[in-house]
């Protein structure tokens, strides 16, 4: 029902009336929120967003730490290399390929089957909590009304909150990075500060990785309980699928298609940049369907 | 004046019953519009599809001519918003949450802010978890109202806010008019509409049933009529009165509501010795109510 039928309005027209009243051609006021308003407003979400997620940041950072540190300075009680390699063997073959036993005898080999092949399933669920919180959270809290009423595109409060927790995520793999090196150094481990790097940085794109699937579950469902719970599947299930795929011939096969697959043992071989930038890529890929199918539909409080 | 906000035939349905439906609207620069309807009659449907939060189903609205599916930042930077429900960051202090709002919009000052918080006794300096409901709602009326923009769209503004509070708010929503800014706000609070309104829209089950000046809202409207004669009176004459209804007889005095121009009643009741007349206007309220008939919810969603 139309109350004072108003005629469409027009770039064009001159005066008109609606409801009575004389009306004058629109004036149009574009403030646009390209080149440096737009950086403004990313740069402010993302601060914004990095100081939000610090205190949950800060925890993960010493929980992680302290264990990795932990880790390290049991390494000195298990005695020589040949000890530690004759114990292994005790192990089945195939349990010692699945969970990286093979190279116990060395820092970095107890370091990547005690904390580096295992870090990825704990920390990759703080980026999977703060990016489902980033809309489908913000939407069940119902502060996002208020956020979006700034002039915020919706795009940026997708990226942004990405690249908050990316930088959250570095925080804690540096944190985790300190704890275990400086327990090295103490307990007078062999460990080099470069292997430490390349072990916390190689969390990263894989961390990143699950946040990013949880953006776009995000901003696909606007539940968040599903953006929790699909990265969530998704991390066991591919883990699961490497992990077997070094002990099944059956499985072999399928352990491309787990994202494990590309993190490899950064402590042992190095970063394999290839990987790196590729999983860090397929993150972006997920951002950017985010991006597309939050622009797309209602928000919901 | 030019609309700050024009609707054309808008719509937003969510299945099959609620929503808005086939919403014209113009809101002209300047004025101080009240948005009218019960819970659910889809007062909150129509300002989150006016700032691009809900896409149209159908037809289209512009704000400051811009067309709200293609320009909602360039309308979110000229707009301040209070939504109807809504929560701030737990752990922020209301001076936090302000000084982020004032980056994102390209600014730094906040001494209106702080101007806004001494009038509505807002505590800024407490993390939002610590507030109680009213205090919160002042700080979401300061966040919307302290980069002084073009146009303030309220939902349910005043909602858990104490007496002396809603009057300082209602000030503020003058001065806003005084320097030439728009209004739009919903309200179930018909006397604080009737009290700061130039117009008001009334919205039921989704559809926009009348715009109309508030003050002519209420001056067409009925009125309360109460004659008391020197000795009781046959009433026939004027239950046939056009216009006469609810009539009702208590010895010496006729009650009724009177629905067209007094002048055949006056006329009439001249016939009498007329001892004590009462004409009343209704309020707003009453307005509202003959508008809903005692069937209020459509479904709509809020």
């Amino acid at each position: 029902m139309s109350v004072g039928q108003t005629a469409p309005p027009r770039e064009d027209a001159g005066p008109r009336r609606t409801h009575g009243r004389r009306t004058h051609p629109r004036r149009t006021h574009p403030r646009r929120t390209h080149g440096r308003g737009s950086s403004r407003t990313m740069f402010s979400l993302v601060v914004h967003t990095v100081r939000l997620q610090r205190r949950g940041a800060l925890i993960w950072g010493v929980v992680l730490g302290l264990y990795s540190a932990a880790i390290v300075a049991t390494y000195p009680t298990f005695g020589d290399v040949e000890q530690m390699n004759q114990l292994m063997q005790a192990y089945p073959e195939g349990m010692r390929e699945a969970f990286n036993l093979e190279d116990m005898g060395t820092p970095e080999g107890f370091l990547d089957s005690q904390v580096f092949s295992l870090a990825p399933l704990a920390l990759a669920f703080f980026a999977i909590l703060a990016c489902a919180d980033a809309i489908a959270g913000a939407e069940e809290r119902g502060t996002i009304d208020v956020l979006l009423g700034n002039p915020l595109p919706r795009w940026q409060l997708v990226v942004g909150n990405l690249l908050a927790t990316a930088l959250s995520l570095l925080g804690i793999v540096a944190a985790v990075g300190l704890f275990t090196w400086g327990t090295a150094v103490l307990v007078d481990v062999d460990l080099p500060l470069r292997t430490t790097a390349e072990a916390v940085i190689n969390l990263w794109p894989i961390c990143l990785f699950f946040g990013g699937l949880a953006l776009l579950c995000s901003a696909l469902f606007h539940r968040r309980a599903l953006a929790v719970a699909i990265p969530g599947v998704v991390l066991f299930a591919t883990y699961l699928v490497d992990v077997l795929g070094r002990v099944s011939d059956e499985l072999e096969d399928l352990r491309p298609a787990s994202v494990f697959y590309y993190y490899g043992s950064a402590i042992k071989d190095g970063i394999d940049w290839g990987n790196f930038v590729g999983v860090t890529l397929v993150t972006s890929l997920f951002v950017l369907l985010a991006v597309l199918a939050f622009g797309r539909r209602d928000i919901y409080t | 004046m030019s609309a700050a906000i024009e609707t054309e035939k808008l719509t937003k349905t969510y299945g099959r019953s609620r929503g808005i439906r086939y919403v014209d609207l113009a809101v002209e620069e300047g004025e101080v519009f009240g948005f009218l309807g019960p819970n659910g009659a889809g007062k909150t449907t129509t300002i989150r599809t006016l700032l691009g939060f809900l896409r149209p189903t159908g037809g289209r609205a512009w704000v400051f001519g811009m067309d709200t599916r293609k320009k909602s930042v360039e309308i979110r930077a000229r707009v301040g918003n209070l939504p109807g429900e809504f929560a701030l960051e737990d752990r922020m202090t209301g001076d936090e949450l302000l000084r982020f709002f004032a980056r994102l919009r390209g600014g730094r000052d906040l001494g209106y802010a702080r101007e806004l918080a001494e009038r509505l006794e807002a505590d800024l300096g407490r993390p939002m978890r610590r507030l109680s409901r009213g205090n919160k709602q002042k700080v979401g009326l300061i966040q919307a109202m302290f980069h002084r923009p073009p146009l303030l769209i309220l939902d349910e503004p005043t909602g858990g806010l104490d007496p002396l509070v809603q009057e300082e708010f209602l000030e503020i929503v003058s001065e806003v008019r005084a320097e030439g800014r728009t209004v739009f706000f919903s309200s179930h609070n018909l006397a604080e509409v009737e009290r700061v309104c130039d117009r008001v829209g009334i919205v039921r089950a989704g559809q926009l049933v009348t715009v109309e000046h508030t003050r002519e809202l209420v001056n067409k409207a009925f009125r309360h009529v109460s004659l008391t004669f020197d000795r009781p009176v046959d009433p026939e004459p004027f239950a046939a009165l056009p216009g006469v209804r609810d009539l009702e007889t208590e010895g010496e005095r006729l009650s009724l509501t009177l629905h067209e121009p007094p002048d055949a009643l006056v006329k009439l009741a001249a016939r009498h010795r007329l001892v004590g007349l009462e004409y009343e206007r209704p309020s707003l309220e009453e307005v509202f109510l003959t508008y809903y008939g005692g069937h209020e919810n459509g479904g709509a969603s809020s």
